[in-house]
């Protein structure tokens, strides 16, 4: 359904752009089906701060409006690849840590990651990782890693993400390759692997990869980890894995654009985003990783049992993308001749 | 568009040339309405990919202003003209399933009493009071392994297993054919209309039976219908990527798709404004070839 809301969304987007912008309001500009409205309300509520969000589908939809767009937001979403390029580009503005007195739930693992080092653009939202679903009420074998779910005898039963970057970062971690070195010799070894894969594959969707999952066309796939939690949440026999050969983290995070208008604002409701309760309010709508130390305590056992949304240790190493800059054209031309030649 | 404003300037512009009295700025005035939309929406935007497309890319995806003709290049890859083929293939796929499926029900209606073809035509807009997405989700519901049509063929006892239908090239010719059939089926119905059945009468009085007349008087007469629907079917159907990620799973991309992940995933503009330059310059030849043997059967018939 994430096709069909950006699709308001971009209609929307007209509007707000034309909105007036008075010194009481906030333009939030984040991921489709990521912020609840009632912390959006209850932000509101209590500072009288107008929110007006507008959504996007992709990082790369971000840079591209953010770079074109101006002035126009006051807090971005960006995931950690994408803000290590703004950052580089002088597109986001220092944040006061000062006042952000909530910062000190988050749990440290989350902070000062290779995207920004010194933590001074960027506070975590959530995390996740993408790994692998298991209809364990179909397939029997015991799946591990992308070796075990690229099988012939699974052809046509595997749903993966429509998400190039993410298909060719499994590939290397299956040959043993750093996914951040995208260079044309590793595109040559794992272009033989891709091909096989592609083969095998029944749907590639990044909007609702559980769609195919739960409507029974598929039975293995290598999704989201928020989306392999809401599959288990309603069913059991749905389990999430770490692909043994290793697996992307993301974080996602908060910042604000260097052009933006109401800054004092957006600190505001990053504090505001950064109090236990309000996190808890994020967790149980959209069940990703939460890095928020204090919210854990008022999450549900069942949640924190998630597997998906809190891994249990078992699994390949964990490793964020960093910013690829022009090769992202590489790998789509790669993936499109291997989509083509089936 | 330049070829579809001109015969629409020409016949407003004549019109008040018979009242000579009509100062001609009346008939601009008329038309600034469609000039101002076709120059924001059409010939700017045109020209914007134009320029874009000798243009290079920044690491952001930013369009950097400076000449190139590597976009182009790129474009003469065997990949790009293989993805364009199959494109025309489904589009031309489309079109004809439209036209066999969409002939005899315009016919019908065309040729029915008046107050049935108020009702019948109320039927063939109905589906688009309900948005374009909603009615391609409806299908997935349709065709999923556990869904309406493999569970009533389960039921008839007519499979034994569910049929593998979501995710394969047949979703996406039904996918296409449901979504541009009423582009096909009211132009044509448009010709039957109009048909004279005076004409009919005489091609059987003349001792023309059913599918002679059929073939040399109803369907000649209705082909401007024909074609009409088939501008309006395999046009916005070859560079259609919805249906093809949703009932097809993005297995196999066709133009649509790889122009679109140009200006999303791959960040780069330029290329994608290439192709679509590619693109809409076929477009603009074809167009043209048809127009020319159009123009020479005209004369014949003259």
């Amino acid at each position: 359904m994430k096709l069909l809301l950006r699709f308001f969304a971009a209609l929307l987007a007209a509007a707000v752009t034309f909105a007036a912008r008075a010194a009481n309001e906030l333009n939030l500009f984040g991921w489709s089906e990521y912020v609840p409205q009632a912390v959006i309300d209850g932000f509101t509520e209590e500072t009288g701060i107008k929110v007006n969000f507008e959504t996007y589908a992709s990082n790369e939809e971000l840079i591209s409006k953010l770079v074109a767009g101006g002035g126009n937001y006051d807090l971005i979403q960006p995931s950690d690849y994408a803000a290590e390029a703004m950052i580089r580009q002088n597109l986001l503005a220092p944040l006061d840590l000062k006042r952000l007195h909530n910062l000190k739930n988050i749990d440290p693992e989350f902070l000062h990651r290779p995207h920004d080092p010194d933590g001074r653009f960027t506070v975590p939202y959530m995390s996740g990782t993408v790994g692998i679903v298991v209809n364990t009420g179909k397939v029997k074998t015991p799946i591990k890693g992308y070796r075990d779910v690229f099988q012939p005898a699974f052809k046509d039963r595997i749903v993966v993400l429509n998400d190039n970057r993410e298909i060719v970062s499994w590939a290397l971690d299956t040959l043993g390759l750093p996914i951040n070195t995208i260079t044309p010799e590793n595109l040559a070894k794992v272009r033989p692997v891709i091909a096989e894969w592609v083969k095998l594959v029944k749907v590639f969707d990044s909007d609702s990869p559980k769609t195919a999952l739960l409507n029974g066309d598929v039975d293995l796939g290598v999704v989201w980890s928020g989306e392999a939690a809401i599959l288990w949440h309603q069913d059991k026999r749905f389990q999430y894995v770490i692909p043994a050969e290793g697996a992307h983290q993301f974080l996602d995070l908060l910042a604000i654009p260097a052009t933006a208008k109401n800054k004092d604002a957006a600190h505001d409701f990053i504090d505001y985003i950064l109090r236990p309760e309000v996190s808890k309010l994020i967790s149980d709508a959209f069940p990703y990783t939460n890095p928020n130390r204090e919210a854990h305590r008022l999450l549900s056992t069942e949640a924190l049992d998630n597997p998906a949304s809190y891994p249990h240790g078992d699994g390949g190493k964990l490793e964020s993308f960093r910013d690829i800059g022009k090769a992202a054209a590489d790998i789509d031309r790669l993936m499109t001749d291997l989509k083509s030649a089936r | 568009m330049d070829t579809l404003a001109t015969p629409a300037a020409t016949s407003l512009a004549a019109a008040p040339a018979i009242d000579r009295r009509t100062p001609r700025w009346r008939a601009w005035l008329l038309l600034t309405p469609m000039i101002v939309w076709l120059v924001a929406f059409v010939v700017a935007p045109t020209a914007i990919l134009f320029v874009y497309s000798f243009c290079e890319r920044d690491e952001l995806g930013r369009v950097v202003f400076s000449f190139t003709l590597e976009n182009y290049q790129r474009v003469s890859d065997p990949i790009y003209l293989r993805i364009f083929l199959r494109s025309i293939g489904y589009a031309g796929l489309t079109t004809a399933i439209c036209v066999v499926v969409g002939y005899p029900v315009a016919y019908c209606i065309g040729r029915a009493s008046e107050v049935w073809r108020q009702r019948l035509l109320l039927l063939v807009m109905v589906p688009f009071w309900t948005s374009f997405l909603i009615r391609t989700y409806a299908w997935i519901t349709i065709l999923k392994q556990e869904g309406l049509l493999n569970g009533a063929l389960q039921a008839m006892a007519l499979v034994a297993s569910p049929l593998d239908l979501l995710y394969t090239p047949f979703a996406v010719v039904i996918g296409l054919v449901y979504a541009y059939l009423p582009f096909m089926m009211l132009p044509i119905y448009g010709s039957v209309e109009k048909l004279d059945g005076s004409l009919i009468e005489a091609a059987h009085d003349l001792g023309a039976g059913p599918l002679r007349a059929f073939s040399s008087v109803i369907i000649p007469l209705t082909m401007p219908g024909i074609a009409a629907g088939t501008l309006l079917v395999f046009v916005p159907a070859i560079g259609m990527f919805a249906i093809t990620d949703l009932l097809g799973g993005a297995r196999v991309p066709l133009i649509g798709n790889v122009i679109q992940n140009q200006f999303m995933q791959a960040r780069d503009w330029p290329f994608g404004a290439a192709l679509g330059m590619v693109f809409m310059g076929l477009f603009a030849v074809s167009y043209w070839l048809l127009q020319l043997r159009g123009g020479a059967s005209d004369e014949l018939h003259g």
